[in-house]
């Protein structure tokens, strides 16, 4: 009989200071001899990856249905992965149509995305519904460090107008804890992973600037611990552990390089301290914390406004000066359309990356990926006439061998896309019979 | 002084199996209505799951309203998913055999599989969300099937009750006959007040078929529902109206082309025969043809259901202002 102790789950590396980080999915987590469907067997995880303003949909959506053939051109990125996704179509926000409102898609189209309720227009008497990762992280949070992770790019003001009567509250927060409290994005990087690697607090720039002298990486303050675990793990969780830490490395270095760069850079604006000038670089950053947080099971629910709806940001990396809002009401004028596609497609480009780290990072029998449901998406879907139907969704990942992937599937047309809200809940664990403007759940996600 | 408020022109939702060409001469009144700002279509639900019908009144919506534009959208047509098909007449399938000289098609069918269609309930749901209260109303010229399951559906009576002010049902023995179990609980259960319009009034108002060659065709070369009307039955013959005259009453109660019975209550037969019992506290009416009122009745429909196309706009001036309703739960009058 085989009576060797399981490492547990919550395991972290301490060392000095307020250093803490939390272990990856090791064989030597699970009980031995432990088949995967016991409790060893690694949990499901969900992400939302928001896209504002929505896109040009006729390089969005392929011209079939079923087992993927060639992707449409936005989606061409996702090529090495397109067993892993699938795409969704025809799913309707109807809460975030004007119904008696006016004008202010964008304002609503974001306040409604998770939480499947009309929010109130106005700039001060802010209204919206707990948003539906918040029920999940409120059911299954107290299993994590973090019950979520709130991250975006681009600005996390609350207060002001941000799209005709709708205050910014709406347009820069997905995840929403109560109907009046939204549950702002972090921006930097540091901040980010001294949340993850620390105290949970961040930390101030002051205390950050003392630390930056040292120069010291967290994984020194580990040393002593990690070399101890290590000399009770197999080769293979050794091997598992060593690629985790390497990688919580290269955030840090990516972290330490952006913050050079940035003091070198005046980007004629206010922005918080470590940001990365560069989209591509902050993205990778924050999405590779992401990675690391669901591989080390810190959380299990993820919101991600890539930048904020309605986001006028210039991406002269693509040698694109307009701004993106303005762009995308482009009259159908095919060189304003191009430079949408070219946004769109560059979106993607920076979460196949995601992806592609996801994928390769293994976990039990698979990947990691394996076990996430990742949507990306947007509240929109033609960004010109601001229509709430056919919204672009896409999920990378089976939400732990339960989503059939590498395909398009078609829904009927203005299927709530709380329905599919309402699966994935199941998959989390979470059950409910109504979320927002749902009418049941969505079928043939799995094909069974 | 005016003492209502404004609002937008009303609202339209109309319900149907599409079975007879009155049905969509019905749909062509309403749009022609829409072109006259005396409401809105809102959208269009089909009673059975029949591909070819949603096709072609898909067709028909698309050449009313135009292509969807900015801030403009085109809601799908609403279709049942079980039950019979039923009959498919040549009028939802010969009008898109007709070419254009280049050889394309003049109508193209955008229903191809049933997710191309919408829930019915959830569509209803949906865009009685956007209207104002008491500022919509409901044509029924159909089997009630699908208003009996919107009834069931969460949330959907108090948002009937809310917006919509009337509904106008246009019935026939064989329309009962297809679910009567649906019938009586779309009259016993329905919160607003009814208006039947039964077959004897289309029989009694033959719209002039003489006019799809005449006023149709100088509006409009092309109009899907002319090409029906002339591939429905072979020509000329003249149609009843009871759908249209439903149509018709609904968007215009005070233009006095129809009579209205006092109030009671409409009951349904196992066979299909209805009986109507008058009562004070009645919520149900049914329209009376008014036979000095006949002529300007089918010139109405023609100049309607004729009209060229006026598709909607995003900033539409408002209707009329509505003059505020001090009991908006009585009857139409």
């Amino acid at each position: 009989m085989i009576t060797k102790k399981a490492l547990a789950r919550r395991t972290f590396l301490r060392g000095a200071g307020s250093a803490a980080i939390a272990l990856p999915f090791l064989d030597a987590m699970a009980p031995a001899l432990a088949s995967s469907a016991i409790p060893g067997k690694a949990p499901v995880r969900m992400a939302f990856f928001y896209v504002p303003n929505g896109m040009v949909m006729d390089s969005w959506n392929p011209s079939y249905e079923g087992k993927f053939q060639e992707l449409p051109r936005s989606l061409k990125a996702l090529e090495p992965f397109k067993d892993d996704i699938l795409q969704i179509g025809n799913l309707t926000h109807n809460t975030g149509r004007a119904l008696l409102d006016g004008a202010g898609d964008h304002g609503r189209c974001c306040g409604s995305y998770l939480t499947g309720v009309q929010v109130k227009k106005s700039l001060t008497e802010i209204k919206s519904s707990i948003s539906f990762d918040q029920i999940v992280a409120n059911e299954i949070g107290k299993q994590t460090r973090f019950p979520s992770l709130e991250l975006g790019m681009e600005d996390a003001r609350q207060a002001g107008d941000c799209d005709s009567g709708y205050a910014c509250a709406y347009t820069n927060n997905l995840a929403w804890r109560g109907e009046s409290q939204p549950l702002p994005p972090i921006l930097d990087p540091r901040a980010l992973f001294e949340r993850m690697f620390g105290t949970g607090q961040p930390m101030t720039p002051e205390e950050r600037s003392r630390r930056s002298i040292y120069r010291r990486s967290i994984l020194d303050f580990v040393t002593d611990h990690t070399h101890k675990l290590e000399s009770t793990l197999g080769p293979t969780d050794r091997r598992k552990l060593d690629e985790y830490l390497s990688a919580i490395r290269e955030v840090e270095r990516q972290i330490q390089r952006a913050e050079h760069e940035t003091s070198q850079i005046d980007p004629h604006m206010d922005k918080p301290y470590g940001i990365p000038a560069d989209f591509g670089e902050h993205f990778k950053l924050m999405s590779n914390m992401i990675a690391i947080a669901f591989q080390a099971d810190q959380t299990r629910v993820v919101t991600f406004l890539m930048t904020r709806e309605g986001s006028s940001r210039p991406y002269r990396e693509l040698d694109i000066p307009d701004g993106h809002h303005p762009l995308t009401h482009h009259r159908n004028l095919p060189d304003l359309m191009e430079k949408v596609r070219k946004i769109n497609e560059y979106h993607v480009r920076q979460f196949a990356g995601f992806i592609e780290k996801m994928k390769s990072t293994q976990e039990g029998g698979g990947s990691l990926l394996d076990n996430c449901m990742i949507v990306y998406g947007a509240g929109l879907s033609d960004g010109n006439a601001h229509l709430h139907e056919d919204l672009p969704t896409l999920i990378a990942g089976r939400g732990g061998n339960y989503i059939k992937t590498g395909r398009r599937m078609v829904v009927r047309r203005e299927t709530p896309m709380c329905n599919l809200f309402l699966s994935m809940m199941d998959r989390m664990g979470v059950h409910m019979d109504k979320f927002g403007d749902s009418t049941g759940r969505l079928e043939g996600l799995d094909l069974s | 002084m005016q003492l209502g408020k404004s609002k937008p022109a009303a609202g339209v939702f109309f319900d149907g199996d599409f079975s007879t060409i009155d049905s969509l001469l019905a749909v062509s009144v309403l749009y022609g209505l829409q072109g006259k700002n005396d409401c809105r279509v809102a959208i269009l639900t089909l009673s059975r799951p029949n591909l070819a019908v949603a096709g072609f009144t898909d067709a028909v919506q698309r050449f009313y309203h135009g292509p969807a534009g900015n801030f403009s959208q085109l809601p799908p047509i609403g279709m049942r998913t079980v039950g019979s098909a039923g009959d498919t007449s040549p009028a939802f399938t010969v009008p898109f055999q007709k070419k254009k000289p280049d050889g394309t098609p003049v109508y193209k069918n955008d229903v191809k599989s049933v997710i191309d269609t919408g829930d019915p309930n959830t569509l209803i749901r949906n865009y009685l969300e956007g209207q104002y209260d008491q500022n919509a109303f409901f044509v029924l010229a159909g089997p009630a099937t699908n208003l009996a399951e919107a009834l069931a559906f969460p949330g959907i009576a108090d948002l009937i009750a809310a917006k919509i002010k009337y509904l106008v049902f246009s019935y026939s023995e064989a329309r009962i006959k297809a679910d009567v179990l649906a019938a009586r609980k779309v009259l016993a259960e329905w919160p607003t007040p009814i208006v039947a319009c039964g077959s004897e009034v289309g029989a009694a108002l033959p719209f002039p078929g003489a006019c799809i060659d005449k006023e149709f065709a100088a509006a409009v070369p092309d109009n899907p529902v002319a090409d029906a009307y002339r591939a429905y039955q072979n020509m000329p013959y003249d149609a009843t109206s009871s759908d249209m005259a439903a149509a018709l009453y609904a968007g215009r109660p005070k233009e006095g082309c129809f009579k209205l019975s006092g109030p009671g209550t409409l009951s349904v037969h196992d066979d299909g025969r209805t009986s109507f019992s008058a009562a004070d506290n009645g919520k149900h009416q049914y329209l009376i043809v008014d036979p000095e009122q006949k002529d300007k009745v089918l010139h109405t429909y023609v100049e309607l259901a004729s009209a060229k196309p006026v598709p909607p706009k995003r900033f539409k001036p408002d209707a009329v202002v509505v003059q505020e309703e001090k009991k908006p739960a009585e009857p139409p009058k």
